[in-house]
Order: C-alpha cells, then structure tokens, then sequence
C-alpha cells in the first residue's frame, strides 16, 4: 500500500501538526531529524510528510501527488482552487484585516481608495462585498509601509497582536475574517482513500478537542 | 514587439509520436464502447455564439470562456463544452427526429484556466448523451455505457453515484434564501466543515439542519443509504434515496463490487443537474477522469423540453494513463525502402504501392544512388532495400 502522503507548510504549522501527529502515536523521529530530506516517513510509514511553502502545499495536494495538505486559511482565500477542506485544525489562529493610518476615517469620503496587499484576491473580494471600488496594489514584503509612504489609504493584511501596526502608527480598521490552520484533502484521493483519510481525520479532530 | 512564433499559447501544446497514438487508442476505445451502444456521433462547430452557454445555471462562467467577436460584432466562444451545443442541436435541428436520440462526441473543449497551475486550456473529451428519455432505464443505460468505456482504458476506476434532488429536499425544509443556499451548496461541494458549521449553527435547530451538517459525510458503500434514510424522512428525499439505491444495486451488478460508491454530497452543478449524478476517479489522475449525470432543465434553455442524461470522459486524462502503461499501438516502422534507379521513381513508386497494399509499411528512396539508399536504410534501421532496376 502506497503511504498516505501529507504536504505540511513549513515552519510554525509544521511544529504544530508534527506535535498533532505524535499525540495521535505516530513517530514523528525522522522529521526532527530531518537534514536536508524533503519526503519523510512517520509512523510505521503508512504516513509520509512533505514539507513545502503554504502555496506549493496547494498546488500538490490540487494535482493529487499529495493527498493531505496542512495549510493557514489565509493561503487557501488567497489561491482558491478545488479541493476538500476537512478539518479547522484550531492552530495557527490570527486575522485578516483591514488597517490605515490611526484616527482617519476610511469609509468617509467618495474618493476610490487604494489598498496595498501581499493578499490581492482577499482584498479585492472584501471590497466586492461591501460593493466598494478601490484600487489594490500588490505588495511583496512589509504591507505596512505602503500608507506610510503615502501610496495607499489602507492594508488589508494578517494581524496577529497588532503591535507592528502599532508602532507605525497604523490600526484596525475592520477584521476581514479569522484565520487558523486547515487540513485539506485532494478529491480523488478522499473517495479512493477514504477509511485511511478518515481515521487520521477523526483522530487529528480527538487530539484538537483534547487541547480545546 | 516581442514576437510569438516559436512557441504555443499556454495551456496547449504539439502532441508528438506516441502521444498521438495514446491518444487515438483513447479515443479509438471509447468511441467504439459508445458506438456499439448505439450511439451516433455528432460534432459541433469549435465556436458558437455566447448565448448558447449563457444558461447561469450551466456553470460555466464567463470568464473561462475564450472570447471573439464574429463580422456583426455578435460574442462568439471557443467551444467550452460538448453538452450545451448537443442540447441546442438536439431541441432545433434533431427537433422532429424519433427519440430517444443517442448522441456522442469526441472533440477538444476550450478553458481559459488561471495561469501557471497546470492545466490545459484545450482538453480533449469524449462523451454521450441520451436525449428525450428518462427514468431507471434511461440512467441505467448512460451508467453502463460509462462504467463499459471508461473500463476498456483504465480497468481500475472507482465510480460515485448521487442525486441532486437529495440536496434540494433538504433545502426545500430550510426555507432560506438563494445566496444562503449556495454558501451552504458550496461548502458542502468542498467538504468544509467548518464553513458549513459555521452557517448552520447560525440556523435554528432542526432535523433538516442536522441533515444538511452530514451531508459532506454521506459518502461511502452502502451504509451511507442507511444513515441517509435516518436523517431525512420526507417523502421526497425517501424517494430519491430509493431511487439512488436501485441505480446502485444495477450498477453492482455489472460487475463494479466495492468499486461502487455513494456521495449524497455530490452537490457539483446542483441546479444544473437535476437527477442522478456520477463521476469515476482513478489512482493515476488526481482529479475525476469521468462525470456526467441527469439535467433535465437544460433543453428548455433552447426551447424545448425534453429529459437528458449523459457523461464525458476526460480523454486527455486516459491518454495520460494509457501512455504511463504503455498501452497503445507501437509507432509503425517502415520495413522496406523501395530505392528506383535513375528513371525509375515512378516506377519504384509503383512498387511501393503493391507493398502498402499488403499491408507492408515502406520508404520510397528520395536518395540518387543505391549507395546513398543503403546508406540511409542503415541509419534509419529500415530492413530490407528492394532496387527497381533501370536499363542501363
């Protein structure tokens, strides 16, 4: 039988499903002793982890050479694409948001407004939603320094404690949404694998409750 | 300006040697498992106006449609499906022909998908529709017909069956509005839980709403008829899930076993389909290689009402597995080259000729000398080199 193959985000949500994983009872050894090793087995190798970059997690498990993917909901709003999104995994918790420069009044106005955003398409849903016509710029690295320098009104970024937008003297406008750790499954593989996935599901889902 | 040709748009590409005969021997399969069913082929032109797809229900949206203008300034579109223009042949031109009509096709469908995540724009389908007919019998058949040719590609497939009416006969008790709906259908389409919680929890509690929360979960053997019957009790969702149960029992009987799977949250296309739905997975292919189902609504659209149900293949899928099994005819080696002296090439091509018609694949010489052919027979592993003589 061929391991049931997860791609993990790497990094913070990686730790977290590993530590998921081993109070399920798998042993998670050879991913702490990973090197340089990309395809790591767990447990008695009926589970293989890949780890990956949070859009490459969906690009593997959309193309099925993974059938589980661990990814933030943030990436899944941002890339979209179809796949089963089975279990809120409870970690990884923080928003989305909209922020701008401390005591203006955004919504005023009938000026278009120009958001700066490493995440375009949550943006620009946000907006359609509330049938608002701004302009969004894309944003590479540190979203927060596009209002300072004057090139947006607003951000709409991942807010976790909010003292970055503090101390540049940005805050909340308006929570977008909630963000956390999603598994997701390919659609194949859920109906081709489905007692396998879902005992792992239903175990991961124990394991979450435990911690709650 | 940079210029483009040397290379293809993205999302398509040349198909070479054995890709091509892969992807005949598909075809070759398919068709000939839809033929001996009786179907006849049709095919459509590879543009048609805008409106013909327009149905909101369809689908398809606008914007993974390849669009132009035609000389009145009219929108015409790749073709992005096979079953929209076989609905519209099928309501006006097929309009007064005996039915049931058995159509089938084999042609390319054209997506504008977002870039860089591979997938093809132009993916080749092949597919049947049954017009004017429905029922057990009418399903049943088109069901055979998909589990008969997908079986002669790629044996090792698992099927799914479900039902759009077992999604609308819970909806029908919540009494909620079209958007709502669709949030509720969309994350049960994606199998999110946790959306869909999140939504119901805000409804009050009912046995409908607790019906709809185990809807993504209603997949499986036949334990899933069971727990289904217990959730929902109205008379119509009773009916569709005996209904689905008969399908189920036939279809195991054509030999499927516990290759044969239920998925009540099979809610894909839900006001589009509006009876059986079905789609076939493989081991090989991370995505369904075959999907169809019952639309009955749809040839109202071309003004005309008539029951339909049918399937497409996703041929570019099964030329995928078929070239991986290497299980398509080998790439024909000429065997004889056919060298005419000076004066002789009609002559040699006459020869030729003779060979081709038993059945022998071979070269004419395009080289001036015997030297030169024999050479060029060598580098080309052909054989054996016949000579047709010239008088000296």
């Amino acid at each position: 039988m061929k391991p049931l193959r997860i791609a993990l985000t790497k990094g913070r949500l990686e730790e977290k499903t590993v530590e998921m994983l081993e109070k399920i009872g798998l042993d998670c050894s050879a991913v702490h002793n990973k090197g340089r090793r990309l395809i790591l087995p767990v447990g008695n190798g009926e589970i293989e982890v890949v780890l990956a970059k949070a859009n490459d997690v969906i690009t593997y498990v959309e193309h099925g050479v993974c059938d589980l993917g661990v990814v933030g909901k943030d990436t899944i709003m941002e890339k979209g694409g179809s796949y089963y999104e089975l279990l809120n995994l409870g970690f990884g918790k923080c928003r989305f948001a909209l922020a701008g420069p401390k005591g203006t009044d955004f919504f005023s106005g009938y000026r278009a407004k120009t958001i700066a955003s490493k995440y375009p398409n949550v943006a620009r849903s946000y907006f359609e939603n509330k049938a608002m016509d701004v302009r969004i710029i894309k944003i590479e690295g540190s979203v927060e320094l596009a209002p300072l320098l004057g090139l947006s009104d607003a951000i709409v970024d991942i807010v976790e404690t909010g003292s970055t937008l503090k101390e540049n003297g940005l805050e909340v406008i308006d929570t977008v949404c909630t963000i956390s750790a999603r598994l997701i499954a390919n659609t194949a593989s859920l109906k081709l694998r489905k007692s396998e996935i879902e005992a792992l599901v239903e175990k991961m889902e124990r394991v979450k409750e435990e911690q709650a | 300006m940079k210029q483009n040709h040397k290379i293809t748009p993205e999302g398509t590409h040349d198909l070479l040697f054995e890709e091509c005969l892969a992807r005949r021997e598909a075809e070759r399969r398919l068709t000939e498992a839809f033929r001996v069913r009786g179907y006849h082929e049709v095919m459509t032109p590879g543009f048609e106006y805008y409106d013909v797809f327009t149905q909101s229900e369809a689908g398809i949206g606008q914007e993974v449609m390849y669009k132009m203008t035609d000389r009145h300034g009219r929108l015409i579109v790749m073709r992005p499906d096979s079953t929209m223009p076989i609905a519209r042949l099928a309501a006006t031109r097929l309009l007064n022909q005996p039915r049931p009509l058995r159509l089938y096709y084999d042609q390319p469908v054209y997506r504008s998908n977002p870039i860089l995540i591979g997938r093809e724009d132009e993916n080749a389908q092949a597919g049947v529709e049954l017009l004017g007919a429905d029922g057990l019998r009418a399903d049943l058949e088109v069901l055979t017909t998909a589990v008969e040719s997908l079986f002669s590609c790629v044996p090792d497939f698992r099927l799914e069956l479900g039902h759009a009416g077992f999604f609308h006969a819970l909806a029908e008790q919540l009494s909620l509005s079209e958007d709502r709906l669709e949030d509720i259908r969309s994350a049960i389409e994606s199998k999110n839980y946790a959306a869909l919680d999140q939504i119901l929890d805000a409804l009050p509690a009912s046995a409908a709403v607790d019906a709809m929360r185990r809807l993504p979960r209603l997949f499986g053997g036949e334990e899933v008829f069971e727990e289904a019957e217990k959730l929902c009790a109205t008379p119509k969702a009773k009916e569709t899930l005996s209904y689905l149960k008969k399908l189920y029992h036939a279809v195991q009987d054509l030999g499927l076993g516990d290759r044969l799977m239920v998925d009540l949250g099979l809610v894909q296309r839900n006001n589009y389909y509006t009876g059986v739905v079905f789609t076939a997975y493989t081991e090989e292919y991370g995505d369904a290689v075959l999907f169809g189902g019952r639309y009955d609504r749809l040839l109202e659209h071309y003004g005309c009402k008539m029951p339909a149900v049918g399937f497409g293949v996703n041929v570019d899928a099964v030329t995928k597995i078929l070239l991986q099994n290497d299980e398509y005819p080998a790439v024909q080696e000429p065997q004889v080259l056919v060298h005419g002296d000076h004066g002789q090439a009609v002559a040699a091509l006459r020869r030729a000729a003779k060979l081709t018609a038993q059945g022998i694949c071979c070269e004419t010489s395009l080289c001036e000398t015997r030297e030169e052919a024999l050479n060029y027979a060598k580098s080309r592993n052909i054989p054996k080199v016949e000579f047709v003589e010239g008088k000296e």
